[in-house]
C-alpha cells in the first residue's frame, strides 16, 4: 500500500512538474496560430523526454553519478566546459522566465505591478531552496502543478468538434495565412519547451539526492513513462483550448492573461482560479528546478560538494552559485524585459543546446564501466539514434530559423 | 605510474584516464574538488625534467583548471594543491586519508561557509532532519 | 611543472550564443521595399486586430461575470502593450511610395482608435471593480456600449488590412 502511494505521488509529481512556463507559452502561442497542426510535435518531445529522461535516471541510479560529473569525466575539462557555459546561460534563461512566469500570474491574481512581485518571488524561490527538504519541495510543486488540468477541464467545458480539431492535427500541416518558415520556427520551440535540458540535469541529481539505486529502475521509468506522457496531454489541452476560442477570434497570443481566457470562458472565476494557483505553481516548481540545475551543473562540474540532503553550511559552493543565479535572473526581469519575449527565446536557446546534454547521456548510458548490465538495450539505441537525428536537426535550424522569420513575427 | 593495491600487487592507472577530471572525496566521503592538473616532480623531490623519473606530487585544483584551459603558467606553489601522500585509494574517485576541513585547497568551500552559508540563519541546520 | 600546461581556446560555444542572442534582437520595424512596407503596416494591422479581439472577448467575459476584475484589467494592459508596439511599428516606418504611405496614414488611425477604445474598456472595467468613477463622463455606460465601439473600430482596421493587402 505504501509502495502504491509513492508510486502515484511519483507519477502525479511527473504529470505536474512536465508543464512549465516554456510549454505554457509556447502551446497556447502555436494553438492561437496554427491550431492543432504543431501537436505531432508534442508527441514526439513526450517521447524525447521519456528517452531522455529514463536514461539519465538510470544512469544516476546504477552509477550514483549525476550527469555533469560524466560529462567532465568524457569529455574533458575543455569540452564539458563549453558545455557548461552554455549549459548555464540557458539554465538562467530559463529560471529567468520561470521566475517572470511566478510574476505574470500574481499579477493576474492581484494586479499589482509584476515588477513588485520580482524581489518577493524570488525571496520564496530562495528560502525554500534554503530551508525545504528536497522530497517535499518536489512533492509539493508538482501536486500543486496538477491543478493545470484545469485547461483540459476547460476544454471539455468548450465543447468543440472534436473532429474538427482532429483534421487540424492529422495530417499536419501549416494553415494557409501562416509561412512556413514561422511553422517550422515554432516546431523547433515546442520541441525545445518539451525537452528543456535542465529536466535532465534535475532528474539525474535528483535520483542521487533521493539515493536512488538499480532496485528504484522501475519506479523511475514508470514514473517517467506514465507521468510525462499524461503531462504532455496537459500540454495539447492548452493548444486546444486556444486553437478553439483565439483563433477563431484572430487573436495572437502574447501575454499570459490571453491564455487563461479560454479557461475563464469555459469555467467562470472559479476554474479560472484554479488555473492561475496551477500556473503559480507550476512556474514556481520549474524555478526551483532551475535554480538547483545551475547548482547542480557548475558544483558536478567543478567537483564541490552539491544536493539538498547536505546542510548547506557542508555544500556552501553550491548554495553560493544558487543564490548568485536567483539574483541575476532578478535582475535581468528589472529590467522590465517581457517574461514571454524570455520564454521564447529560452525555449529556442533550449533546442539548441539539447545535443550537448543528450549525446553524453547516450554515451554514457552505453557504458558498461559505469552502467554495468544496465546499458542500453537494442531497441533504447535504436531510438537513442533516431532521437540523436531528430535533436541534432533541431539544434542546427533553430537559430536560422529564428533569424529568417523574425523569431516567428 | 603505479599504485600498490590493498593486495600488494601493483596495478597500473593512465594519468589521463584515471586521474584528470575524477572527484577527489575527503576522509568522510565528502567531495573536496576535482582533479584539474597533476603536479609532477623529479626523484630527487625537485623540478621534473624530460627524460628523467617523474612521480606525481600532488593534486592541483582551482586556477590551475583556467591555465590548463585558457594557457599560461604560474609557478605551482602558488597552486592551491592536495598532497599526493593524502590520497588513500584510487577508485572511480580518488580518496583522500585526511578530512576536507584541515586542507588549505579547500579554502573557498571553507571561507564560504563561515563568512556567509554558515552566517544566515539554517545554514547549520540538517536538511533531512524533519522539515 | 604540469601536465598539460598548453592551453586552447574554450570560447567558441559561448561566443555562437552571444551571436545567436544578438541576433535574434534585430527585428527592425522599417523596411524599405514598397511591398515590404506594405507588409509591415499589415502586420501591425494584424496585432491591433488581435489586441480588438482580445479586449472583446474580455468585455464580453467580465459582463458575464466569467472573469475577475484582476485578470480583465491585465488583459487590457496587456493589449494597450500590443498596441503600443503596433503603433511604434507604423510611426517609425519609413514609406518609400504614395501607396504605402497611405496604407501607413490608415493604419494609423485604426490603430489609435483600437487604442482609444481599450483605454476606455479599462475605465469600464475599473468602474465595475468599485472605482470611483461614477461621474467621468468618458466611462462607458455599459458592455453593449462597448462592443458597439469595439465593433467599429475593428471593422475599421480589417478595412485598413484588406488595404494593405493583409489577412
Amino acid at each position: 500500500m505504501r509502495k502504491m502511494l509513492a508510486v502515484a505521488l511519483g507519477v502525479l509529481t511527473a504529470i505536474g512538474g512536465f508543464v512549465d512556463i516554456g510549454d505554457l507559452v509556447t502551446n497556447a502561442v502555436v494553438g492561437s496560430r496554427f491550431g492543432m497542426s504543431l501537436v505531432w510535435v508534442v508527441v514526439v518531445g513526450v517521447v524525447g523526454i521519456c528517452l531522455f529522461a529514463s536514461m539519465a535516471g538510470r544512469v544516476a541510479a546504477v552509477s550514483g553519478r549525476a550527469t555533469f560529473e560524466i560529462i567532465r569525466e568524457r569529455l574533458g575539462p575543455r569540452a564539458a566546459g563549453a558545455n557548461l557555459v552554455a549549459s548555464f546561460a540557458i539554465n538562467l534563461l530559463t529560471l529567468t522566465a520561470e521566475i517572470g512566469g511566478i510574476t505574470l500570474a500574481l499579477h493576474l491574481a492581484s494586479s499589482v505591478e509584476p515588477r513588485l512581485w520580482i524581489p518577493v518571488a524570488a525571496l520564496a524561490v530562495w528560502l525554500v531552496l534554503w530551508r525545504v527538504k528536497f522530497q517535499v519541495l518536489e512533492n509539493v510543486a508538482g501536486l500543486m502543478g496538477l491543478l493545470l488540468v484545469g485547461f483540459a477541464v476547460a476544454l471539455f467545458l468548450l465543447g468543440p468538434d472534436w473532429g474538427e480539431l482532429l483534421r487540424q492535427a492529422v495530417p499536419p500541416s501549416a494553415p494557409g495565412n501562416e509561412h512556413p518558415a514561422a511553422y517550422w520556427y515554432y516546431a523547433v520551440a515546442l520541441f525545445g519547451a518539451a525537452m528543456t535540458p535542465y529536466e535532465v540535469f534535475f532528474f539525474s541529481s535528483g535520483a542521487v539526492e533521493e539515493r536512488w539505486t538499480s532496485k528504484d529502475l522501475a519506479t523511475n521509468r514508470l514514473n517517467v513513462m506514465v507521468g510525462f506522457p499524461l503531462g504532455g496531454l496537459l500540454s495539447v489541452a492548452i493548444a486546444a483550448c486556444a486553437a478553439v476560442v483565439l483563433l477563431p477570434a484572430g487573436i495572437e497570443v502574447s501575454s499570459l492573461s490571453q491564455i487563461v481566457l479560454p479557461v475563464a470562458q469555459a469555467g467562470g472565476v472559479l476554474l479560472l482560479a484554479v488555473v492561475i494557483v496551477g500556473i503559480v505553481a507550476a512556474t514556481f516548481g520549474a524555478a526551483l528546478e532551475t535554480a538547483l540545475s545551475s547548482g547542480y551543473t557548475m558544483a558536478q562540474y567543478l567537483g564541490w560538494s552539491w544536493g539538498k540532503f547536505r546542510r548547506p553550511a557542508r555544500a556552501a559552493r553550491f548554495h553560493v552559485t544558487m543564490i548568485v543565479a536567483v539574483l541575476l535572473a532578478v535582475g535581468i526581469l528589472m529590467t522590465s524585459v517581457d517574461p514571454i519575449a524570455v520564454t521564447e527565446m529560452s525555449v529556442v536557446f533550449s533546442a539548441v543546446a539539447l545535443p550537448l546534454t543528450y549525446v553524453p547521456i547516450l554515451v554514457v548510458a552505453n557504458d558498461p564501466e559505469y552502467m554495468g548490465e544496465h546499458v542500453n538495450g537494442r531497441v533504447m539505441n535504436a531510438l537513442g539514434g533516431v532521437y540523436l537525428l531528430i535533436v541534432v536537426v533541431a539544434a542546427v535550424a533553430a537559430v536560422p530559423l529564428m533569424i529568417a522569420t523574425g523569431a516567428g513575427s | 605510474m603505479t599504485d600498490r593495491g590493498t593486495r600488494g600487487e601493483v596495478r597500473l592507472v593512465d594519468a589521463r584516464l584515471h586521474l584528470l577530471s575524477r572527484q577527489v572525496l575527503d576522509s568522510d566521503g565528502e567531495p573536496v574538488r576535482t582533479v584539474d592538473d597533476l603536479e609532477l616532480a623529479g626523484p630527487d623531490g625537485g623540478e621534473a625534467r624530460a627524460g628523467q623519473e617523474a612521480h606525481v606530487s600532488a593534486i592541483l585544483v582551482g586556477p590551475a583548471l583556467a591555465l590548463r584551459l585558457f594557457g599560461g603558467r604560474a609557478p605551482t606553489s602558488r597552486l592551491p594543491h592536495i598532497a599526493w601522500e593524502d590520497v588513500g585509494h584510487l577508485g572511480t574517485a580518488i580518496e583522500l586519508t585526511v578530512p576536507s576541513d584541515g586542507l588549505d585547497a579547500d579554502w573557498v568551500e571553507h571561507w564560504l561557509r563561515d563568512r556567509l552559508v554558515g552566517r544566515i540563519p539554517g545554514g547549520r541546520r540538517d536538511p533531512e532532519a524533519g522539515s | 611543472m604540469t601536465i598539460s600546461t598548453g592551453g586552447r581556446r574554450v570560447a567558441a560555444g559561448a561566443v555562437a550564443l552571444a551571436v545567436g542572442l544578438a541576433g535574434a534582437g534585430c527585428t527592425v520595424a522599417s523596411r524599405q521595399e514598397p511591398g515590404q512596407a506594405t507588409a509591415a503596416v499589415a502586420d501591425a494591422l494584424a496585432e491591433a486586430g488581435s489586441a480588438a479581439e482580445t479586449t472583446r472577448l474580455t468585455v464580453e467575459l467580465l459582463d458575464q461575470g466569467r472573469v475577475t476584475g484582476p485578470v480583465a484589467d491585465t488583459a487590457l494592459l496587456d493589449q494597450l502593450r500590443v498596441l503600443d508596439d503596433a503603433e511604434s511599428a507604423l510611426t517609425t516606418l519609413v514609406p518609400p511610395d504614395a501607396a504605402s504611405s497611405g496604407h501607413r496614414a490608415a493604419g494609423l488611425t485604426a490603430v489609435g482608435d483600437v487604442s482609444d477604445v481599450v483605454v476606455s474598456a479599462r475605465e469600464w472595467v475599473a468602474a465595475r471593480s468599485g472605482g470611483d468613477l461614477d461621474d467621468a463622463v468618458a466611462v462607458p455606460a455599459d458592455a453593449d456600449e462597448l462592443l458597439a465601439e469595439l465593433g467599429a473600430v475593428t471593422a475599421a482596421v480589417d478595412a485598413a488590412l484588406a488595404e494593405a493587402g493583409g489577412r
